[in-house]
């Protein structure tokens, strides 16, 4: 019973620290934007989609590819903060505009729905069979613990140049006071954009570590779409280190849950306890009340 | 001049009556018939979304709790549904009212992401369910609804037309509610809640108390909706009832179609449904997801133009053909 509680809480570590990536890049939209972007599950369905068909048409090892993915993702997400959001963002004078909400909604259609018109309906596999390590009595799946490192290896890398950076603390800046920030110089307009570029390509890397095991469909997406807005709010909408931890807790949840209930009810709890969140304390773990 | 607004009005009202005389052919019926459906439950969504400024995507739970209620009672008593559906809308309002009374001290996307996670955790729960207690309800399997005769009181038909003027009977009590509402003292309030929330509540308006209200009411409405659906279609299961894709897709077409106004939704369900059912109708089997992705452009380019919506945009080029002289805010009423 304890070996299997074990691997279960290795594997709800590893597969939460890519919901933990994942959120990562969410919670760094909502933190420089208050835009919620409902559209974060299809930019992972885009990670995938561009890992998948490197890996599957030109033999591109996906971890290789992540630079690649990384820059697509990062034009995806700037042109459309560019072109569109930023648009919007000077018309609304609420603090937490829904107008750029409902957009994300647009986007977010509109893009799993391209996927399903180019690529059909069917869920593909790249690879049928995951690489395993034996450690001890663990069972550690390869590309899993990949996902793991690499997740946590790039939120620390991320937090360093958000720290360390002068862009990186032109998005603090932005994030924490706007219009000071203006004041002070910097074109917000452009670390918006700069961030959405960002988020995507956060979240399109989760959906690379994703692909060695996981099944690559056009809607994808959404499965993890509400699942990454729970891990946001548990954590605390804006925090990173809040963001990666909540994801490791939801994967906890998941996996040590499935092994007294069944996987579905687990899913139910976990809405539950994300209700509980936001009614007790909505700025999550980590999260600091912005005004 | 002056009366043009009205009758405008009267006419497609006329119209709408008059559709199953013109319209003789099943599918195009079912269309009409689906644009009604969407633009009762848009416009039951629009007294929160809209008036009360709460965005909820969330709405499919109520939909879910009408159909099942009505049906399970239909099945098992025989239970007519015009009477289901007043159980049904009660046991809807009085999940909503246990839900909104926490989930309203949530804003803006804080309230729409609770939403959305009430209604999956409802639709998780259904899925996963057999049976309460000795009462089998199916589970992901679903509700089947036995055709018993045709007869009104049981709200089964064998003719589609009589299901059009059943829906386009319930959509117009409706509308007559929600005018009601909004031109009373309750649809101001809600107005100013809606609009500046702290200063509503500086003046000594209960927010709580009016949002409420209207929540109530559109979660009536809403398992009417529902119980409709399970009555019309005869069968019934919790993805396609109580889903994020019906509860997004009704707040859209009320966003899309106007959420501040009374008929918005109508605006908007006529827009969009035949668009999607002719994209659908059209491209369906070769280019699936052709319409969400029209669907999802729209939006964008809606949102970008007007974000009031299609019906705030045709006011205002009414208004410019109007006005010479006075300013807008008198002909055009929010």
């Amino acid at each position: 019973m304890v070996k299997t509680l074990i691997q279960a809480t290795a594997d709800g570590v590893m597969m939460g620290s890519i919901y933990g990536l994942v959120a990562v890049g969410l919670t760094i939209i909502f933190g420089i934007m208050r835009v919620i972007n409902f559209a974060q599950g299809s930019l992972l369905m885009v990670g995938m989609f561009t890992t998948y068909w490197l890996w599957v048409g030109l033999g591109i090892n996906p971890y290789l590819s992540i630079p690649v993915v990384v820059a697509v993702a990062f034009a995806i997400g700037y042109l459309l903060q560019r072109y569109l959001l930023n648009h919007l963002l000077r018309s609304e004078t609420d603090r937490e505009p829904l107008s750029a909400l409902i957009l994300t909604m647009g986007l977010w259609l509109a893009l799993d729905n391209l996927s399903l018109l180019l690529f059909g309906p069917q869920y593909r596999m790249a690879q049928t069979s995951e690489p395993r390590l034996m450690l001890g009595f663990l069972t550690v799946s390869l590309p899993r613990l990949m996902a793991f490192v690499l997740s946590v290896g790039g939120v620390s890398l991320l937090t360093l140049f958000l720290n360390r950076s002068r862009v990186g603390t032109q998005m603090r800046a932005v994030g924490q006071d706007r219009r000071t920030s203006v004041l002070m110089g910097v074109n917000s307009y452009h670390i918006y954009a700069v961030a959405f570029g960002i988020g995507a390509s956060i979240t399109a890397i989760g959906g690379a570590l994703l692909v060695p095991f996981h099944y690559v469909y056009p809607t994808v997406g959404v499965l993890y779409s509400v699942r990454t807005f729970v891990v946001v709010v548990l954590g605390g909408l804006g925090s990173i280190p809040g963001a990666l931890l909540g994801g490791i807790l939801i994967g906890l949840m998941d996996s040590i849950g499935a092994q007294f209930i069944k996987a579905s009810w687990v899913t139910v709890i976990i809405y539950l306890v994300f209700l509980l969140v936001l009614f007790v304390k909505p700025s999550g773990l980590m999260g600091v009340e912005k005004e | 001049m002056k009366y043009i607004l009205p009758l405008v009005g009267v006419a497609a009202g006329a119209a709408l009556v008059a559709v199953p005389y013109v319209i003789t052919n099943d599918y195009y019926l079912n269309v009409a018939i689906l644009i009604l459906w969407y633009a009762f439950l848009s416009t039951a969504w629009n007294l929160v979304g809209g008036y009360a400024g709460q965005l909820s995507l969330g709405h499919g739970s109520l939909t879910l709790i009408g159909a099942y209620v009505s049906s399970l009672l239909f099945v098992r008593f025989g239970l007519s549904p015009w009477i289901g559906m007043l159980i049904a809308g009660l046991c809807a309002m009085a999940f909503a009212l246990l839900i909104g009374i926490p989930t309203f001290r949530l804003r803006g996307p804080y309230y729409a992401l609770a939403t959305v996670a009430v209604a999956e955790a409802l639709v998780n729960t259904v899925l996963n369910t057999e049976k309460i207690g000795p009462w089998p309800i199916g589970g992901a399997r679903g509700v089947l609804i036995p055709l018993k005769k045709a007869s009104f009181w049981l709200l089964q038909f064998s003719e589609k037309w009589e299901y059009y003027y059943t829906m386009l009977g319930l959509l117009a009590v409706l509308l007559v509610v929600v005018w009601l509402i909004v031109h009373s003292h309750i649809g101001r309030y809600l107005m100013a809640v809606r609009d500046d929330h702290e200063a509503a509540q500086a003046v000594g308006i209960n927010a709580a108390r009016y949002k409420l209200l209207a929540l109530a009411l559109s979660a009536f409405f809403s398992a009417l909706g529902g119980v409709f659906f399970a009555q019309y279609y005869l069968y019934i299961e919790p993805g396609r009832i109580g889903g994020l894709d019906l509860s997004t897709e009704v707040a859209l077409i009320a966003i899309l179609g106007g959420r501040g106004w009374i008929l918005g939704p109508l605006v908007g369900a006529i827009v969009l449904v035949p668009l999607g059912e002719l994209t659908r109708a059209i491209f369906g089997s070769s280019y699936i997801g052709l319409h969400l992705f029209i669907y999802g452009v729209i939006l964008i380019a809606v949102i970008m133009v007007e974000p009031r919506g299609v019906f705030a945009l045709a006011a205002k080029l009414v208004n410019r053909f109007r006005q010479q002289g006075k300013t807008g805010r008198e002909a055009v009423d929010p």
